[in-house]
């Protein structure tokens, strides 16, 4: 059975936190990507990264988010565990973000330090 | 996230590129006196058509990919691949036709100087402020089409205080004529769509949309104003028909000196537009091109401030080359005919799409819709597929510009067909969900 969302999330913060490549990377990147999954009761969970340190919450953490960024369940968690590349998705319109564009470069840049393409 | 204000400046300023004057003299000499720039303001109605078609599908999937997600969703995979590469070169197309503009414009105020020397070092520094990120091209941009909408609309408007247009003139041709030179009025309008893939970065999913109708409305009351003036100074263009920098004389003829450099800068400001908006937003779709490896992968770099400098970079090189190939053979009229052939023919794409996706996705929320109903929107595909194919079979050479939009096509598909699938092999990380 495969891992629920929140769990693949913890472990995408747990290996951005022990990469220390994309520790130093992130240092400047204080942000909130609000994820959500699609469907009728879908609530966000947030990654915050304050640091270079990426944190799961469960509850808004009282800032804005920053990048928000929605899927169908299971295409996110193909794309934060690295077994999918998140451009695909995002070029079939599956995978929706709103929020600067050099946010969306630096989570796109993530996921390829960590996963390749 | 961006203000409506970049929406606008953003769409205006694609829009507005250094071509737009020659149309201008196209669209006078069709049709003469008042009709001229009626025929820009009845254009401007039409390409509300297209507008409205974006609006539409911007709203449905407001993404970067843009026409990518669009076409995929409304058609298939394989056609959007290549129509998104084709499209993607019609901007390649479009700032080489402006460099050729600018190159001429230098050539005649710097006669000492190779025009297309002054252009490759605009393009430099334009690409060297792009290389610093998206925020300061965003601010070039907005800056641009501020300069380059109030300055020509106050030229124009001083024009016609001093020689206002007589109550009535005589047209020039018929009402062929007219309808003719609505068709060429539309290009002055396109490119206004690549605001699109910069949906994600606003907050208000309506700020596309209605930027794109309020930089519609002031591109036409700039070009109508701009022809009327032309119109006024040389009734019918005469005289302008073998100038590539008719807004040049105009400007002399209209305030002497400072006439000739007010409209010298004001070139220098839409030919500033398009490169910086074509490299900015072309860039970044090369980039998502090829990070799903539509593309080399090579073309995804990106560098410091997170910019993919080696798709701008490249983008700006291959323009330029163009551009010197067109100074060169003096042949920019095909770059114009084929880059508002393709413009057109995607405009009646969207048609298409609207439609489709209505169909196929009936459920999902559109906060904006087409207008027109069914039958309008079709209609409205068929006019872009008619100026389409008169772009395609017009201008000089026997089906030259058809000819180089099918040997686009032919590399777009060859590459889609065999050339990306090599790229793909070397995808060992990543499966297919």
């Amino acid at each position: 059975m495969s891992q629920n969302l929140e769990a693949v999330l913890e472990g995408f913060c747990l290996q951005c936190n022990q990469n220390s490549r994309l520790r130093d990377m992130n240092r400047d990147w204080d942000r909130v990507v609000a994820i959500t999954s699609q469907g009728e009761h879908a609530t966000p969970l947030w990654i915050v990264c304050r640091q270079g340190e990426l944190t799961l919450h469960r509850h808004a953490p009282g800032d804005e988010a920053d990048l928000e960024v929605e899927a169908p369940e299971e295409v996110l968690r193909a794309v934060f565990s690295g077994q999918l590349s998140p451009t695909e998705p995002y070029n079939r319109g599956e995978l929706m973000v709103r929020g600067s564009s050099d946010d969306l470069m630096r989570l796109d840049i993530i996921t390829l330090l960590l996963w390749g393409d | 996230m961006l203000p409506l204000r970049t929406a606008v400046s953003t769409s205006a300023g694609l829009a507005s590129a250094a071509i737009n004057f020659l149309a201008a003299v196209e669209v006078a000499q069709l049709t003469s006196g008042h009709w001229a720039w009626v025929a820009i303001l009845v254009a401007g109605v039409l390409i509300v058509l297209a507008a409205t078609n974006f609006a539409e599908l911007n709203g449905l999937y407001p993404t970067a990919a843009a026409i990518r997600v669009w076409i995929g969703r409304g058609w298939n995979d394989q056609l959007a691949r290549v129509a998104s590469l084709v499209y993607a070169s019609t901007v390649l197309l479009v700032m080489a036709a402006d460099a050729f503009v600018l190159a001429q414009a230098f050539g005649q105020a710097l006669p000492h100087v190779p025009g297309l020397l002054l252009v490759a070092l605009v393009v430099a520094a334009i690409s060297a402020a792009n290389l610093r990120g998206i925020r300061v091209s965003g601010a070039i941009q907005d800056l641009n089409a501020l300069v380059l909408l109030a300055t020509l609309m106050a030229f124009s408007l001083a024009v016609l205080w001093h020689h206002p247009l007589p109550p009535s003139l005589p047209r020039a041709a018929g009402s062929g004529g007219f309808w003719q030179a609505v068709a060429v009025g539309v290009f002055i309008y396109v490119g206004f769509e690549w605001v699109t893939p910069l949906a994600e970065e606003f907050r208000d999913a309506r700020s596309i949309p209605k930027g794109m109708l309020i930089a519609l409305g002031l591109v036409a009351i700039a070009y109508a104003l701009f022809t009327a003036a032309l119109e006024a100074l040389y009734p019918g263009a005469r005289g302008l028909a073998d100038s590539f920098t008719p807004q040049l004389v105009v400007g002399r003829a209209a305030m002497g000196e400072i006439g000739y450099w007010w409209m010298m800068i004001l070139t220098l400001t839409t030919a500033g537009t398009t490169f910086n908006g074509g490299l900015s937003t072309a860039s970044r779709f090369v980039y998502a091109l090829a990070r799903e490896r539509t593309l080399p992968p090579g073309w995804a770099r990106l560098n410091r401030r997170l910019v993919p400098a080696r798709a701008l970079l490249g983008l700006a090189a291959l323009s330029l080359a163009l551009a010197g190939v067109v100074v060169a053979s003096r042949h920019y009229q095909l770059l114009i005919n084929v880059g508002a052939g393709v413009e057109s023919l995607m405009y009646a794409l969207t048609a298409v799409l609207v439609l489709s996706l209505r169909r196929r996705e009936p459920n999902r929320p559109r906060p904006f819709r087409a207008l027109g109903g069914r039958y309008g929107i079709a209609a409205g595909g068929v006019i872009y597929l008619a100026l389409g194919v008169g772009a395609l079979l017009g201008g000089p050479g026997l089906l030259a510009p058809a000819g180089l939009l099918a040997l686009l096509l032919a590399l777009a598909w060859g590459w889609v067909r065999l050339g990306m699938p090599r790229w793909t092999q070397g995808r060992a990380h990543v499966q297919r969900l």
